[in-house]
């Protein structure tokens, strides 16, 4: 479904008018709560919040760079062991990606959420807001924005992340609704597009009139995925040139501290308990003896090869590249690249995506006799 | 494991007496498996691949449900079951008795090697100096008189070719544990006589014989002989076949009349065939032709001589006999068009073809021409030859041929990554098996091709470098040049049909083949007796496991019935329950020395220092010669009181040691699972390849890593006590057709209760509209009798106008509702057997509808039976075949319809000789014996036109279009004469074919699954064929797969028979190997369950947490492979165990 709404400018920026919609969408009934990014009233700092009072709306900031968490995990929580209420949640398509991963996991329910996906302008890594929060003395999101959807950069000292730097997923495409903004002039109205019959309810309800597509935003999108998915390619190719051994991979990885916060970040590592955390690897205290014997030396913690390349076989079907894992990292480890790379070419030999749909079932979940014969074949 | 409660002889160990006496023994009877040859698994082990999955899975044979019950391993290998005695290289010389109480004479061949001493080493083949063309390789390569029988099988136990070897010696002088045994003291005490006129010959043979330590005398006449034989006893004459005096052929009786047990071997100098078979008549063990080299004539006395010694012939008391001894191929080299078989060596039979890809064949998997070794880039398949050719008597189809020249062409393509150019040539394509049109559509699509002809001949190309074949198709006359051309060679009756004919007094059919009773495929004349697999003609695998299923049912039911009752079977562990896993780990290990060897090429001290810090290891014991009796005995003396609860025993050639693994278990009193028998030297250390003493340090670390390996793995050894769950002894079957009624009878004959629902008011299926089979068999008698039989059954209870309307639980314990409303009962079942059957399938095609004159073969078959088609009356008959069948969306054939038209066609012809019947088909499907009816139907006079599915016949109904002709016309093209025909007819008839019933509910109430078409999907289709994955479900008769009555029936025996194996236990008991999930670590996520591909896994509704079924749980492990944090693991395979393991591996060097 493509169609098509348009909600008339209310006066104000933009920001404004997306408070308005989201506030219309928080009145309707079937609506109890939304998730939503929203800035602290303590601090600048921007957080998914769940607002069940309409007025704190006025805080909502969808648009600020800021990405501290991937919502995903949010709903998880409010979806996995039941909600007996409906909740909207506006995510950025990498959320919903994850999002559409975990449903597939059991570990977050769909029916629940109403989806309103944003055009994803990319966001900086935790750091890096700080400093441009720093720069612009507040949060600035519409002139982030503006820089943003003009070509410009939005920031004279930082740049946005590397995982959106690479990202050729910037439109929300598993949304009920998507909030447009490639495309669209900032001084128009705001253009919805209802994804699901759901979200052209949503959309009916709180009064959008239908509208045609704005003309520009198709071209505008391809030209932007395009450049971004040679930006990725080339990623891919310095980040393979960076661990195609074994003694690259673990120069590559040789900072990590065995904190496993990329783990705790990552949307899509869902197990309550880890398996590096279980008695699988509580070693013998003799064994940590036998190694240091064998090898003369033993580099303490144990196991991050073994971690990290764990990490990619539990993860690479279900990874978004949302980029969360490098954001936590206290090292500055470029995981996204590695994990990204790894990621993207598992998903393409098994013709997967993960979050492309709810209906794809995960790859090893599904037994194919007849395939990779170039492996198990007779003639390999 | 179980009561010997009565016992079974099944003579024949390829796939059919395998499936046989795995299925007797699992039942609880001692089943005798006999084969001549020196191994098991006939023909499949010289197959790597069969239709139509491309790959072996034999191993599907062995038992799911009580999984410990058989040794979990390659079947190809070997196999090793409680109750199953395996006697390879016997022969069955005589079977008398009645059904319960046979006795059957055997005769053990010798092999000359101890099976309990040769470790499989190999060496005595390298020096053994006798070489002959390896018939396992189909003569494509050579092996020694001394050799493996099957290149994978395990031990891989030598045996020597009495028929080659010259008893030189040289094989007992290496062989390292003395296995070999040529004893040539008993040679003195064995007497021959040479009879021949000839003092020359009589001088040579004497000297030859007496040279090799033989008793010989010599006599000239014919009367000199006989007085000789009465004054003194003789094992062995060599008679010349003219004495002066008398005839050879005389001499040879009266010298019987007097020694009746005298091996007498005729000689001559002019060979006869006539001369030859009157000898062999009157009783010749042998014929052999003159003059004779030494190195062909000491083979023959040998074997004669090995054969004579004691102890070779046995007799086994059993209570019902399965003949599988399969069938023969024929030799095209017999046949009148030759296709340059015998005279270019790249022509070879299919079977040469499987060897020449295989990797343990001749050229190690290579595609390669076997006159050249050059890489072969074309290659040609004939089909039919010795099949469907009257010039070679063989007015059959061999029915195998069509689909294995289509998988070994696929093969082909995929070793040569697809370069490798592949033509069939062929007359019909038989594809009646269910998944055999897909197949063959796969086929096409990868790119083989179908030339449909006859060919003429294969020749060798002009320039000499490739072999031209030579066929006519629709442009006439054509020739192409192929690398290699492969001969699909037909059936012959096994070699032995005609001796268990005599024996048992067994009718042969017109071919030689062993013919089982109308309406059967097993069951013979002689009630007790009954056939498997192949010997009632060629079968592939799906057929042949059925049989043997209902072979097996049918033995099974003759014991129980003449009171060699069937108990229940206790599942019982003898003590050797000893729940280890409460055990802290206490490991014995214990290592074989080898005498001097090891302690020669290893620090023995530093090694067991080493060894003896492992806090699990509490002793190591040295000991020495285990691969002598004696060495073993000691071994086994010393296991007693050894306070310990894991053993490992360390030695070379750890393999042939693998299946007395029992012996120490027993001894020790410990369960077979805590004894581990491991290789931790190579065998070649011993073997003239022993490394330099300078590289101790480098042996003794190799050991140590070895060893250290086992023991981490003996560590996580998971054997406790197995969960046990109770089992309803009783049946239910859903379907009242033939498929039902026999199986309920085949359960109740077992004395099980069954429940037979029927939804219809009356029992009998499609059977109620059947008049005969086309065979001429009485169909309506057949099931008057059968369904007066059910319903006089006690056992047996009917529930008519009935449905299952609800059914939980799973095997063992299935619990249903069966009926509605206030009639509603609950049942308690072990075992559900899915007979719902099938239908006529409906179409819209070719005018039906639109005129009276269109029906389908049911609606004729009725109105024939109710006298209301008047052949007289009618002048003209056309017939369509496949309509709307072997094409998308109804991609399969229907099996019983070329032969319902067949039936039909000879009516109306026999009726009305000037009628004209018309059979509009795409391939005949006739296969086996059935082939006969299409030549006799042709001979009458019925017109075949063959069409593809690109240009179907057209038909016109009368009025239609505005036509104004009174009769139906129907067009068509006939791809041979390349021209359109066409017919008017009074009457069309549309082969529809069959579609199932199979209630969708119930199957995923039931977790079995369902296939594209509607079927019953096997849980596999070769080896497990009538039961589904899910265990304790299973289908028979149309459900399964389009079939004819007696294929029905047979499915019916067979999936019985998997019944019964399941509700004779009181208990089934789990596999100790099987999945458990930590529920504490578990997220929830589920995708143990979409992974498990048995259905074990399941969502409890009360706690939302994962269950694991323990019966259905099949050990395999793709759960844990999923699971990301190990919240499942599999029982002897944790992570923990396998770091263990693999840091032992990586130790020091």
């Amino acid at each position: 479904m493509t169609d098509w709404y348009k909600i008339d400018r209310q006066g104000g920026d933009r920001l404004t008018d997306i408070r308005q919609f989201l506030k219309s969408v928080l009145g309707l009934e079937s609506v109890s709560a939304m998730l939503v990014p929203r800035q602290l009233p303590t601090k600048d700092a921007v957080m998914p919040s769940l607002v069940s009072r309409p007025v704190l709306l006025d805080d909502a900031d969808p648009l600020a760079p800021a990405f501290a968490v991937n919502s995903a995990k949010n709903i998880s929580q409010l979806t996995r062991k039941g909600l007996d209420a409906n909740i909207a949640a506006v995510l950025r398509p990498c959320e919903i990606r994850a999002h559409i991963e975990l449903v597939k996991l059991h570990q977050s329910a769909s029916e629940p959420v109403l989806i309103i996906g944003m055009d994803c302008l990319g966001a900086f890594s935790n750091r890096c807001y700080q400093a441009f929060l720093e720069e612009n003395e507040g949060p600035a999101s519409e002139a982030f924005c503006r820089a943003r959807l003009s070509g410009a950069e939005p920031s004279n000292t930082v740049e946005i992340s590397p995982a959106c730097r690479m990202c050729e997923q910037p439109i929300p495409e598993g949304a009920d609704i998507i909030l447009g903004l490639y495309g669209i002039s900032l001084d128009e109205g705001l253009f919805l597009q209802a994804r699901t019959e759901r979200g052209k309810e949503v959309l009916d309800n709180i009064g959008a009139r239908g509208a045609k597509a704005p003309e520009q935003r198709e071209q505008v999108v391809q030209s932007l995925i395009k450049e971004r998915t040679e930006k990725r390619d080339q990623v891919f190719e310095e980040t393979a040139a960076a661990v195609n051994t074994i003694e690259k991979l673990s120069e590559y990885l040789s900072g990590c501290v065995n904190c496993y916060n990329c783990r705790v970040a990552c949307p899509a590592c869902y197990c309550r308990e880890c398996v590096f955390t279980t008695d699988v690897f509580d070693h013998d205290p003799l064994q940590y003896l036998k190694w240091s014997e064998r090898k003369g030396a033993l580099k303490m913690p144990t196991d991050t090869i073994f971690y990290h390349i764990t990490r990619l076989v539990h993860m690479g079907t279900a990874c978004v590249g949302c980029g969360q894992c490098a954001n936590a990292c206290p090292n500055d480890i470029p995981l996204t690249q590695l994990f990204r790379m790894v990621a993207h070419r598992t998903q393409a030999a098994f013709d997967y995506q993960a979050g492309r749909s709810a209906d794809e079932p995960p790859p090893l979940t599904i037994f194919k006799e007849e395939e990779f014969d170039e492996i198990v074949g007779l003639g390999s | 494991m179980a009561e010997k409660s009565g016992s079974a002889l099944v003579i024949g160990a390829g796939i059919s007496g395998l499936r046989s006496a795995i299925d007797l023994a699992e039942t609880g009877y001692h089943v005798f498996l006999v084969d001549k040859a020196p191994h098991i698994g006939g023909i499949l082990e010289q197959l790597d691949h069969q239709f139509p999955t491309n790959r072996c899975g034999m191993c599907k044979l062995l038992p799911a449900v009580e999984p410990d019950q058989a040794s979990q391993q390659c079947l190809r290998r070997g196999l090793f079951h409680g109750n199953i005695e395996i006697l390879a290289s016997a022969e069955v010389m005589d079977i008398s008795g009645e059904a319960g109480n046979f006795c059957a004479t055997l005769h053990q061949h010798p092999t000359l090697v101890d099976p309990n001493r040769c470790m499989g080493c190999g060496q005595c083949a390298e020096a053994c100096p006798v070489e002959v063309k390896d018939t396992f390789n189909a003569g494509l390569s050579t092996r020694k008189a001394i050799y493996q029988p099957a290149p994978q099988a395990l031990p891989g136990t030598h045996v020597i070719d009495l028929s080659a070897c010259t008893h030189c010696g040289e094989c007992v002088s290496v062989c390292p544990t003395g296995a070999i045994r040529m004893a040539a003291a008993d040679r003195k005490k064995f007497k021959i006589l040479v009879a021949d006129e000839a003092s020359s010959v009589r001088e040579q043979l004497q000297t030859l014989m007496a040279g090799e330590g033989f008793l010989v005398d010599t006599a000239e006449s014919g009367e000199a002989a006989l007085e000789k034989l009465k004054s003194e006893a003789f094992h062995l004459v060599l008679l010349d076949i003219k004495m002066p005096d008398m005839e050879g052929v005389d001499v040879l009786k009266e010298a019987l009349a007097v020694q009746p047990s005298l091996q007498v071997v005729m000689t001559t100098a002019c060979a006869a065939v006539q001369s030859a078979v009157e000898s062999i008549k009157a009783g010749a063990a042998d014929y052999l032709v003159k003059p004779f080299s030494e190195d062909f004539l000491l083979p023959q006395i040998y074997r004669f001589y090995e054969e004579s010694g004691k102890g070779r012939q046995r007799e086994l008391s059993v209570g019902a006999v399965i003949i599988a001894t399969g069938c023969r191929y024929f030799n095209p080299a017999e046949g009148k068009d030759i296709f340059g078989y015998g005279l270019y060596p790249d022509v070879v039979t299919h079977l040469a073809f499987e060897r020449l890809i295989s990797g343990t064949g001749p050229f190690g998997g290579r595609l390669v021409r076997p006159s050249d070794r050059r890489p072969v880039n074309k290659i040609a398949w004939i089909q039919c030859v010795g099949s469907r050719d009257l010039q070679t008597d063989s007015d059959f189809c061999s029915s195998i041929c069509c689909m294995s020249a289509v998988k070994e062409a696929m093969l082909a393509r995929e070793i040569g990554g697809g370069q490798v150019e592949t033509v069939i040539f062929h007359m019909d394509l038989r594809v009646f098996e269910k998944p055999f049109q897909q197949y063959l559509d796969d086929a096409k699509r990868s790119g083989v091709r179908f030339q449909r002809c006859r060919v003429h001949s294969v020749a060798c190309s002009e320039d000499g470098a490739r072999l031209a074949i030579r066929y006519v198709d629709m442009d006439g006359a054509r020739e192409a040049l192929f690398d290699l051309v492969v001969l699909s060679v037909g059936q012959r009756p096994a070699e032995d049909a005609e001796k268990f004919s005599e024996m048992l007094g067994l009718e042969l059919n017109p071919w030689g083949y062993l013919a089982p009773r109308p309406f059967s495929l097993t069951e013979t004349s002689a009630p007790g007796v009954f056939l498997g697999g192949a010997v009632s003609g060629l079968t592939d695998i799906n057929d042949a496991v059925i049989r043997a299923g209902a072979a097996a049912c049918g033995a099974s039911k003759a014991i129980h019935k003449s009171g060699g009752s069937l108990e229940t079977v206790e599942s019982a562990d003898d003590g050797r329950d000893r729940d280890i896993n409460r055990e802290e780990p206490n490991i014995l290990v214990i290592l074989c020395v080898c005498g001097d060897r090891l302690k020669a090429l290893i620090d023995m001290d530093v090694l067991l220092d080493r060894i003896q810090t492992e806090p699990a290891v509490s002793q190591c014991l040295e000991v020495d010669g285990l691969c002598s009796p004696d060495g073993w005995a000691k071994m086994l003396e010393e296991l007693k009181d050894k306070p310990v609860n894991r053993i490992l025993l360390a030695t070379c050639a750890a393999n042939a040691y693998a299946h007395r693994r029992l012996e120490i278990a027993d001894a020790a009193g410990l369960p077979e699972a805590a004894v581990q028998i491991k290789d931790v030297f190579p065998s070649d250390w011993f073997a003239g390849g022993a490394p330099a003493k300078e590289q101790t340090p480098y042996n003794t670390g190799y050991v140590e890593r070895c060893l250290k390996l086992a023991i981490a793995g003996l560590k996580g050894i998971h054997w406790g006590p197995a969960e046990k769950i109770p089992v309803y002894q009783s049946a239910l079957i859903i379907g009242g057709g033939i498929a039902g009624m026999t199986a309920a009878l085949a359960i109740a004959g077992h004395g099980f209760r069954v429940d037979l629902v029927e939804k219809a008011e009356q029992l009998g299926g499609n059977l109620n509209w059947l008049g005969r089979t086309i065979d001429g068999a009485d169909v309506a008698e057949r099931l008057q009798t059968t369904v007066s039989r059910v319903n006089d059954n006690s056992l047996i209870h009917v529930h008519l106008n009935s449905t299952v309307a609800d059914i939980r639980g799973s095997v063992g314990r299935f619990q249903s509702t069966i009926g509605e409303g206030k009639n509603a009962q609950t049942g308690h079942h072990g075992a559900v057997l899915l007979a719902t059957g099938g239908v006529e399938g409906a179409t819209e095609s070719y005018g039906y509808g639109k005129s009276p004159a269109v029906m389908t073969q049911k609606a004729f078959e009725t109105a024939r039976s109710e006298g209301r088609i008047d052949p007289a009356a009618l002048s003209s008959v056309a017939m369509i075949q496949c309509v709307d069948c072997r094409e998308p969306p109804r991609n399969y054939c229907s099996r019983v319809c070329c032969l319902s038209s067949l039936k039909h066609a000879m009516y109306l012809k026999e009726q009305n000789p000037d009628l004209s019947v018309y059979i509009l088909y795409r391939d005949m499907m006739t296969p086996g014996f059935y082939e006969t009816y299409y030549t006799q139907a042709r001979r009458k006079g019925i017109i075949f036109f063959p069409y593809t599915p690109e240009a179907k016949p057209e038909v016109v109904v009368p009025g239609q279009n505005g036509d104004g002709a009174s009769r139906l016309r129907i067009r068509a093209n006939d791809p041979i004469i390349g021209q359109s025909v066409e017919i008017e007819a009074d009457l069309l008839i549309l082969a529809t074919g069959i579609t199932p019933v199979l209630p969708g509910d119930l199957m995923s109430k039931l977790r079995a699954e369902v296939d594209e078409h509607g079927f019953f999907k096997e849980a596999d289709f070769k080896w497990r064929p009538v039961e589904s994955l899910a265990a304790g479900v299973f289908a028979c008769g149309l459900a399964l797969s389009p079939r004819l009555i007696d294929e029905s029936m047979a499915s019916a025996e067979a999936a019985a028979m998997r019944a019964v194996r399941m509700i004779n236990r009181q208990y089934l008991t789990a596999g100790r190997k099987i999945a458990v999930v930590r529920h504490s670590l578990c997220s929830g996520c589920q995708l143990c369950i979409s992974a498990c591909p048995y259905g074990a896994r399941e969502i409890d509704p009360e706690f939302g947490r994962i269950e694991v079924n323990p019966l259905k749980c099949q050990g395999c492990g793709a759960c844990a492979a999923i699971c990301p944090n190990s919240a499942t693991v599999l029982a002897e395979g944790s992570e923990t165990e396998m770091f263990e393991m693999i840091d032992a591996a990586m130790g020091p060097v």
